[in-house]
């Protein structure tokens, strides 16, 4: 549908207010981005990190304090958001209660004076592609949740936007209603082609639809990446934690030769292949782990760190420890776990460290 | 220009009346509140207010507390509420004295209680006891509505949870329920005992001359003595505890209930809240009450088709051709000023609210709060004011109709307000913004989306006003002339000089009418699309 996709790009926008007890406060601190055309770009951060409000002010709905914005060729800093030509989809669809299905697809073509044929042609074609033919005259209030985000979508795409922007769409509906939804917004995205920004707080649900992600923390944006890179490569302990499930294991560099290294772990040398942290020979750093690289041991066996099993959870596909082991706490993850490999809790264990898949954080300890 | 409405119809006339109260030759002075207070009749008026009110405030949150309990909490079958809602439905739509008229045709000297059945002979209906059954008998109903979303609200879980922790029906009741309800219970108290100090109607017919009260004396003091120095002081007097009770009300409103913190309430609790006893104790005092409503307004209606009440019986319906004839010009005065008023303080409520809710500039609360004055104060106090204030150049309106008008809508206007801000914070801004995201300018996004979106609001609000322009008097019984007349006054008259069949017919065609358009009204709201909450919102509350 649209043509051309178009590019967004952030120069430095900031959006500072004064708050009654913490006087003045950044939501968003200086945030640069650029948005390839085509590409969908999630916004992932816990509430209160400035995602949405990056997004807000993506759409016009607020001003920055500081920095340009730019949709295409065209500097939008300026520009209102019922000029600046967007899709917006929001947390709690904001249909129009009192516009019937059809009518609240149409806003904005009504909005941009198209004819009643084409518009009646548009309309259908968009609620075609959302699979809604046929509910043209119901009212927002008598759909399901999942059909009102469908609403919402169709309204959205239909004014051919030059952008779409996606504020935590689903977090309203159901966990199985979630999954398929965000397989639809990634299909209707790919075929329609639009640049899209997308906001949500579920690292799931971001890695499961974007081409790239910014895990955004306290106003800045902590990372840019895949989800790969986020998840195998984390630039600080907060992505670490926050992309998936991690283990931030202290660590001294002893030796280091290429992606060869030589860790002391709680005493214990161990050596792997692993990445990041490339000038840090001999400096303490952070070693992440994700809970399904750890393997358990009986206790005793090689040279695996003691740990005594505090609990066992088990899910099916999966079975989950969490391992005290000297004063960490490590999570340790069992996929497709055989019955011979039982460690009820209370059992001591050995934990084997893998030999590669380690990533290596230079930062304190937070 | 909304800011220029306001100071002239709110603050202006306020501002008059203290200058009237308390300036002598241009000058401060406390002489005029002095002589006022040193007269025992006025210092008797003032705590005879408030001690009327404080019993009417009990009594009737207790019984608004009864007929609310007993509608949630006892499985009553359908019907049975529906009686109770008529029953609690009648006293807020009429004129505020028929409660009163009643009473003086069931207990005045040729009442039927009083005269026809117990054969007492001239009793007197006059006096504390009966103005108090008669305040409680109408405001009541404002304590139901206040209190049953309150324990709805309770209800289900929270009690339930109770009951599994071992506690008696009894032991849930004191210990759970009723802690819980007693910010609503207070909430009731101060509408109620604010409702009866504002009460002119009931005390002028079944008061007396033995039981003075401020709103009566202040109006006696104005008619009888032409006195608006004493009128203004007596106001005075009136609006210092109707103030506090405003700002406490406030407070505990702003404070909000324990309610609102059990967030998603369960699923409606199917287990008895009562015991069967209890249950058949509730349902027997709630048809007491209500049966006695319905008794006085049946009353009302046969008074109004009888030749003579209390004489003769034989059927007539010469008291309607009456107000039909010589009381056409009060009919027709009021329902032109009504229909003024009505689209004026309808259009006037829903902009302010719109205003208050969405605007961003300095001042908001200050225009809300100014908005709301004259709906809080006394109608005794507003109509006063108004008479001092538009007296004289230089703006001189008295005896016309747009004084009259204007009363009302800054008078009952703020209920479409409330309704307003209400309904637009019920509206996510987010729908404001899609509509700004498809490409609508903020005039397209107001007058195709937020403007429908409040078309409940505005209704209700006229349908206040309109019900308030026909049933009013303690403002505007200052205001009226030769040249307009309005029904509610001439009830009045027609109490005053015992001819109580006119009287009857006139109250009973106000009734009518106030129902008709009300029904219209919110026939027209549910026909109003839109999400299914918005129309409740816009009940026609106070």
């Amino acid at each position: 549908m649209a043509a051309n996709p178009v590019a967004i790009r952030l120069e430095g926008i900031s959006a500072r207010f004064d708050h009654r007890v913490k006087g003045a406060v950044a939501a968003v601190d200086n945030v640069s981005l650029d948005v390839a055309p085509g590409e969908l770009l999630t916004l992932l951060g816990p509430s209160g990190c400035g995602k949405t409000t990056t997004l807000r002010m993506i759409a016009g709905f607020q001003k920055p304090s500081a920095g340009r914005i730019q949709i295409g060729d065209q500097d939008v800093t300026e520009v209102m958001s019922n000029d600046r030509n967007i899709g917006f989809v929001f947390q709690n669809y904001a249909l129009f209660p009192h516009l019937s299905v059809y009518e609240n697809v149409a806003y904005g073509l009504r909005v941009r004076k198209l004819d009643d044929a084409a518009m009646r042609g548009a309309v259908g074609d968009v609620l075609a592609l959302v699979g809604l033919k046929g509910y043209e005259g119901q009212m927002p209030h008598q759909l399901s949740g999942g059909e009102q985000q469908r609403v919402a979508l169709a309204r959205a795409i239909v004014i051919r936007p030059r952008v779409l922007l996606f504020d935590e769409p689903l977090s309203n509906l159901d966990a199985k209603l979630r999954v398929q939804m965000r397989g639809e917004i990634q299909r209707l995205q790919r075929e329609v082609g639009i640049t899209t920004v997308y906001v949500t707080h579920d690292q799931e649900e971001a890695m499961a639809i974007s081409d790239r992600i910014a895990v955004m923390n306290k106003g800045v944006i902590a990372q840019l990446g895949s989800a790969e890179d986020l998840y195998q490569r984390p630039a600080s302990a907060f992505v670490a934690k926050f992309i998936g499930r991690a283990n931030l294991l202290r660590a001294t560099v002893l030796a280091r030769d290429g992606d060869r290294v030589t860790l002391d772990i709680a005493g214990r040398r161990h050596q792997a292949a692993a990445t990041g942290a490339a000038s840090s020979l001999g400096k303490t750093i952070q070693a992440v782990v994700r809970p399904e690289a750890l393997a358990i041991d009986a206790a005793g066996a090689g040279a695996s760190l003691p740990g005594t099993v505090v609990t066992r959870t088990y899910l099916g596909e999966k079975v989950e420890y969490l391992i005290a082991a000297g004063d960490e706490t490590l999570q340790v993850v069992q996929l497709g776990p055989a019955e011979a490999r039982r460690f009820p809790s209370g059992t001591s264990v050995g934990i084997r460290l893998p030999a590669t898949g380690i990533h290596l954080i230079e930062e304190p300890e937070a | 220009m909304l800011w220029i409405l306001l100071a002239l119809f709110v603050v202006y006339p306020l501002a008059a009346m203290f200058g009237q109260a308390f300036l002598v030759d241009g000058r401060p002075s406390l002489a005029p509140l002095l002589s006022i207070l040193a007269l025992p009749n006025h210092r008797a008026a003032m705590w005879n207010s408030l001690v009327l009110g404080a019993l009417v405030g009990v009594i009737g949150t207790a019984v608004g507390f009864l007929f609310a309990f007993t509608a949630t909490r006892c499985n009553l079958p359908a019907r049975w509420v529906r009686l109770l809602d008529v029953a609690t439905l009648l006293p807020l739509i009429s004129p505020p004295f028929t409660t009163s008229i009643a009473f003086v045709f069931s207990f005045g000297p040729r009442g039927l209680i009083t005269y026809e059945l117990l054969g007492v002979k001239g009793t007197n209906v006059y006096g504390l006891p009966s103005t108090l059954a008669a305040e409680v008998l109408t405001y009541f109903p404002i304590a139901y509505l206040a209190l049953r979303p309150v324990l709805a609200a309770i209800g289900g879980n929270i009690e339930e949870m109770a009951f599994s922790l071992g506690s008696s029906r009894w032991r849930v009741f004191r210990t759970v329920t009723l802690p819980l309800t007693v910010p609503g219970l207070a909430n009731a108290f101060l509408l109620l005992f604010a409702a009866s100090l504002a009460d002119f109607a009931t005390p002028l017919i079944l008061a007396g001359s033995r039981f003075p009260v401020l709103p009566t004396e202040a109006y006696l003091q104005i008619t009888g003595l032409f006195d608006l120095k004493g009128g203004a002081v007596l106001s005075f007097l009136l609006l210092v505890p109707a103030a506090i009770v405003f700002l406490a009300q406030r407070y505990w409103v702003g404070r909000g209930h324990y309610v609102t913190v059990t967030g998603k309430s369960g699923a409606q609790s199917t287990l008895d809240g009562v015991s069967p006893g209890a249950r058949a104790v509730l349902v027997a005092a709630c048809a007491a009450v209500a049966l006695s409503i319905l008794y006085l307004y049946a009353l009302l209606l046969y008074a109004s088709v009888v030749v003579a009440f209390g004489a003769n019986h034989a059927l007539t319906l010469k008291h309607y051709v009456v107000i039909f004839t010589e009381g056409r010009k009060a009919i027709i005065d009021t329902l032109i000023i009504a229909f003024i008023g009505m689209p004026l303080g309808g259009l006037f409520g829903v902009l302010v609210g719109y205003l208050v809710a969405r605007g961003e500039f300095r001042g908001r609360q200050a225009m809300e709060i100014a908005s709301m004055v004259n709906y809080a104060l006394p109608g005794t106090i507003v109509g006063i004011a108004y008479l001092i204030a538009f007296n004289d150049p230089p703006i001189a309106l008295t005896g016309g109709a747009l004084i009259i008008v204007a009363c009302y809508v800054f008078r009952y206007s703020p209920t479409g307000t409330r309704t307003t801000i209400a309904l637009l914070k019920q509206i996510d801004r987010g729908i404001e913004e899609a509509s700004h995201s498809l490409g609508a300018g903020s005039f397209t996004t107001f007058r195709r989306v937020t403007l429908p979106l409040v078309l409940p609001a505005f209704f209700a609000g006229l349908g206040v006003v309109f019900i308030r322009s026909m049933t009013a008097i303690s403002a505007t019984i200052f205001l009226v002339s030769i040249d307009w007349v309005l029904i509610t006054v001439r009830i009045l008259e027609n109490m005053t000089e015992l001819s109580l069949g006119p009287a009857a017919a006139f109250s009973v065609f106000v009734i009518v009418l106030v129902m008709a358009v009300t029904s219209a009204i919110s026939a027209l709201l549910r026909r109003l699309p839109g999400p299914p909450g918005a129309a409740s919102v816009a009940g026609l509350g106070g």
